[in-house]
């Protein structure tokens, strides 16, 4: 048993073992990060010129595939011009504001670190007339 | 200068190394950013650098499909080399009739460009079977020429008399090979675990020609592929090529001083 073991410990300290250990254990991490986050929701805020927050704008979600994007959602602000998407399958979607009378913001890209990831927009939407 | 001087050489050497490695790192530069590989003047360091050209690579083709394909092909070819031209090597120590004549022929075939014989192997390959499958991808590098003479060059380094008492104590050939000669030739090991990973990874116009379903596309393919859906974002065009890269890097990287051993015990033999 004590011979078997003293084999044991050159083979568990070589490279060929410790090498692919650590990438199963980075993959096996990651995954985990990976299944507590990806909730699907995006998260944002949409202002005004001056930064006043704007409700009832409209929110589209488009969704990016190899050259085109595609309109998958819409939200409505809420009275602190906040707004919410659930069920996001992407790795990489746009998001556009728009309200009547005030404007429409630029489109503006969001690049997640995996599908479904939750995010929030770092900036708010701003409507320009 | 040599004795007087190792500063100078290793500074040589550094400097040789950094253009050697320049390439390397401007791909991976433009890969973590998305700068225009044409803008002067060229910056040497990234600017805002981000993973996102990886995710996009990632997700937008069936990167880990490919990747799969890749490594099951792969660990077929290197297993191959390593178990059949261990075989092919001894018996090429061994002595017999038209010995010559056998090593004659391998080096001859060894002559023939791949390309050369890719009708025959397809034919062969859809005879027995084996078009679209892992089995058929692996097939035309399961066992290299050039692998088995480094073998052969590694068994015939080892002691007649080593071998010879092995058989009196009762081995048979398979074990002489086994716990005898595989032993005492890791460098040989590890220049066919490389060499074979190498080429299968890096393969292209074999896996081109006999798959038939996106499916059982390996990475090069995939490659070619998403060049062609991507071909104006050179940033997520070079993170592909960094993960096709990686793993053999890697692979050499782990096995480096086995390999440089292997490659380098015939030349210095004798």
């Amino acid at each position: 048993m004590s011979a078997s073991r003293r084999s044991l410990h050159p083979w568990l300290l070589s490279r060929w073992v410790i090498v692919p250990a650590v990438l199963l254990m980075l993959v096996f991490g990651w995954n985990v990060n990976v299944a507590m986050n990806a909730t699907g929701e995006v998260r944002g805020q949409v202002v005004d010129a001056t930064g006043q927050p704007v409700p009832n704008a409209t929110v589209q979600l488009f969704e990016r595939s190899f050259v085109v994007n595609t309109e998958k959602q819409r939200a409505t602000t809420g009275p602190d011009g906040r707004f919410r998407f659930e069920g996001n399958a992407s790795h990489a979607v746009q998001l556009q504001a728009e309200a009547p009378g005030i404007g429409k913001s630029e489109r503006r890209t969001l690049r997640l670190l995996f599908r479904a990831q939750d995010a929030d927009l770092p900036e708010p939407l701003v409507l320009n007339p | 200068m040599q004795r007087g001087f190792p500063w100078a050489r290793h500074a040589v050497l550094v400097v040789v190394s950094a253009l050697m490695l320049l390439p390397f790192y401007w791909v991976l530069k433009t890969a973590i950013t998305d700068e225009n590989i044409y803008a002067y003047p060229p910056r040497l360091l990234p600017q805002d650098p981000h993973p996102y050209n990886f995710v996009d690579v990632w997700y937008l083709i069936p990167f880990p499909r490919y990747l799969l394909n890749s490594i099951i092909v792969s660990v077929l070819a290197v297993v191959g080399n390593v178990v059949l031209n261990a075989m092919a090597a001894y018996a090429l120590t061994q002595n017999f009739r038209a010995k010559k004549l056998v090593i004659l022929l391998l080096l001859s075939c060894m002559l023939i460009p791949f390309q050369a014989t890719i009708i025959p192997a397809y034919l062969i390959t859809a005879r027995i079977g084996l078009l679209n499958t892992y089995l058929g991808l692996a097939l035309p590098l399961i066992s290299t020429i050039v692998c088995i003479f480094i073998y052969k060059s590694a068994f015939e380094a080892v002691p007649r008399s080593l071998v010879e008492a092995a058989r009196m104590d009762g081995l048979s050939e398979w074990r002489i090979i086994a716990h005898v000669l595989l032993p005492l030739s890791r460098p040989a090991i590890a220049t066919n675990v490389i060499l074979a990973f190498i080429w299968s990874w890096n393969s292209f116009m074999w896996p081109l020609i006999i798959t038939r379903d996106a499916d059982m596309q390996t990475l090069p393919l995939g490659l070619a592929r998403f060049l062609s859906y991507m071909e104006d974002t050179t940033g997520a065009l070079y993170a592909f090529v960094c993960l096709v890269l990686a793993p053999g890097i890697l692979v050499f990287l782990m096995a480096q001083s086995a390999f440089i051993r292997g490659l380098t015990h015939g030349a210095t033999k004798g």
